[in-house]
């Protein structure tokens, strides 16, 4: 038995192939870019829809593992690599909230916990006046806001997540807003 | 058109508020991360957690491509299987189809020695007598049998032979009939490209295992058919018939010597000669039924034509034939799988479809939406 080279098919340099190769690696899902950009926006949508640190920690590290293990499905074509986590995040979170059986309630309210340990100043009192004014927002409205102010996606990337038109978002934003507003009447 | 409104500083005063991850979470998180999210199975070193995890990591091309793929080697699979399994009759068969007059019968075929016998009776078997479906062999017990039973017996025999044996093929089924001391009925030799040749025989019971014999010796048997039917009944009973004739006859015969009146003479005579009409009658049926089963009747045809296992070498048009079998299996085996798989697909689809829905309008629900 010879010896053989192995076959090489001719005319294909290995310049090229590589450029192949790392266009394919590109055009891959960048996941722990999309971690290190994405992680604390995910965590605050989820820790202000459910107002439950523990439940919230669970929430993204659940939904950041989902999407390590879809990673190979995504598809640039159908929205942006945040759009998609969200969306995973997203149903994450509402499975956290169905499992319980009922709406977000306060075991621990994330607003009046985050890094204000023992400061009474009037920023405190405005973030119990906010976690009190969320609490009484729908799920839904709670949702937008904390995609909106606390993962800080557009309204276009909004309506990706949740699955309704962009101007429908913004809608309904303003309307959650003015409920906020009327809450914290006096405090701002 | 998105909204950029403050809201009388309630923006900032939400972005201020965000929600900010425990910095040892932060750190289990980005190990998790770092090291892959690995699995904690409960399965210990069994690699099915691993598996599902790679097939639910797949993409949706790529599953597709598997599961392609893997239906495709499975067809291949089941292709060589069937076409293997079938591969002892599958000459037969493919000649019956080249072969019209050789048609096979799959309720009579049976294998014997490599050959595909054909058994049966012919359509007077039920009304004649009970049909007996033994291949003829010399050393069949139904020759000790024959001083009480009568048996009618018939054969065909399809022979396979290259065009230029045709002749020298008939030459020996001729000299094959003649050492049986049998009759050639009818006989017809075609030369040529579809040179073929086609014999009606009687043979000598007694006779006909050899006869046989000698003529499957001549080339390759292709279809082998053989077919008794028991007429005993019917000559019993003209035997019995005949008997009563002579009877009568005799009696007849008595009366007459013992007539005494012109008138009664003639009477008696007349009698007589319809009793003897009667008899001759009789005679007749039961020698043609005697013949039936002292002779038998032999039909052998010969055929040529490409075959792979009629002397030519195999060749283009046995590869375009073998290529058109095989992608024919495998075409069935692809049709009935569908016909299996595409339902219970479909009734998968729908409960995929559905448990979506279902979760989908729970998780709206948990949202108070």
């Amino acid at each position: 038995m010879t010896n053989r080279p192995p076959a090489r098919s001719k005319g294909v340099s290995e310049a090229a192939l590589a450029a192949t190769a790392e266009a394919s690696e590109k055009a891959k899902l960048d996941f722990e870019r999309l971690y290190r950009s994405s992680r604390d926006d995910v965590y605050a949508y989820a820790a202000g829809l459910l107002r439950d640190r523990g439940a919230a920690e669970e929430v993204t590290a659940a939904a950041f593992e989902r999407a390590y293990r879809k990673r190979a499905r995504f598809d640039a074509r159908r929205g942006s690599p945040r759009a998609w986590l969200f969306g995973i995040a997203r149903n994450a979170a509402l499975d956290e909230l169905r499992r319980r059986g009922r709406q977000a309630e306060l075991s621990a309210d994330p607003l009046d916990a985050s890094g204000a340990e023992g400061r009474h100043d009037d920023r405190h009192e405005l973030r119990l006046l906010l976690g009190q004014a969320l609490g009484r927002l729908t799920g839904a409205e709670r949702e937008l806001v904390a995609l909106k102010f606390f993962a800080g996606l557009s309204n276009g990337e909004i309506a990706g997540v949740v699955g309704i038109s962009a101007s429908n978002v913004g809608t309904r934003l303003s309307r959650a807003m003015d409920k906020l507003r009327e809450a914290c009447d006096g405090a701002l | 058109m998105e909204r950029s409104s403050d809201h009388g500083g309630l923006d900032a005063a939400l972005a201020e508020a965000r929600p900010i991850p425990r910095e040892a979470f932060v750190k289990d998180l980005d190990d998790r991360v770092a090291a892959g999210f690995p699995r904690r199975s409960r399965l210990g070193p069994i690699p099915l957690g691993s598996l599902g995890d790679r097939v639910r990591a797949l993409s949706p091309q790529r599953l597709v491509l598997a599961a392609g793929g893997g239906a495709l080697v499975a067809i291949a699979l089941a292709t060589v299987v069937v076409s293997s399994s079938d591969s002892g009759s599958a000459p037969v068969a493919q000649h019956a189809d080249r072969h019209p007059g050789l048609q096979l019968s799959k309720q009579n075929r049976r294998h014997a020695g490599g050959v595909e016998y054909l058994s049966g009776a012919s359509a007077g078997s039920t009304a004649e007598g009970q049909s007996s479906v033994r291949p003829f062999s010399r050393d069949t017990p139904e020759t000790s049998l024959r001083a009480h039973r009568e048996i009618e017996r018939s054969a065909e025999i399809g022979l396979l032979a290259d065009p230029a044996d045709v002749a020298g093929d008939s030459a020996k089924v001729f000299a094959a009939v003649h050492d049986a001391r049998g009759i050639v009925l009818h006989s017809t030799t075609t030369a040529g490209r579809d040179a073929g040749a086609r014999f009606d025989l009687l043979i000598p019971s007694v006779r006909l295992g050899d006869a046989l014999a000698a003529i499957s010796a001549i080339d390759e048997v292709r279809t082998r058919h053989e077919a008794t039917i028991d007429i005993t009944k019917p000559t019993v009973s003209l035997e019995e018939m005949l008997r009563d004739s002579r009877a009568k006859t005799a009696g007849l015969l008595t009366q007459l010597s013992a007539a005494e009146s012109e008138t009664e003479r003639e009477a008696i005579e007349l009698a007589l000669r319809q009793e003897r009409h009667h008899a001759a009658v009789l005679r007749a049926r039961l020698s043609k039924l005697r013949a039936r089963s002292d002779f038998s009747h032999v039909s052998v045809r010969i055929e040529s034509g490409a075959s792979p296992g009629a002397g030519g070498a195999w060749g283009i048009d046995d590869a375009f034939g073998d290529a058109g079998q095989i992608l024919g299996v495998a075409a069935g085996i692809t049709v009935v799988s569908l016909a299996i798989l595409a339902p219970l697909a479909l009734i998968c689809l729908i409960a995929w479809l559905a448990h979506r829905l279902w979760l989908r309008t729970r998780r709206e629900r948990a949202l108070g939406a």
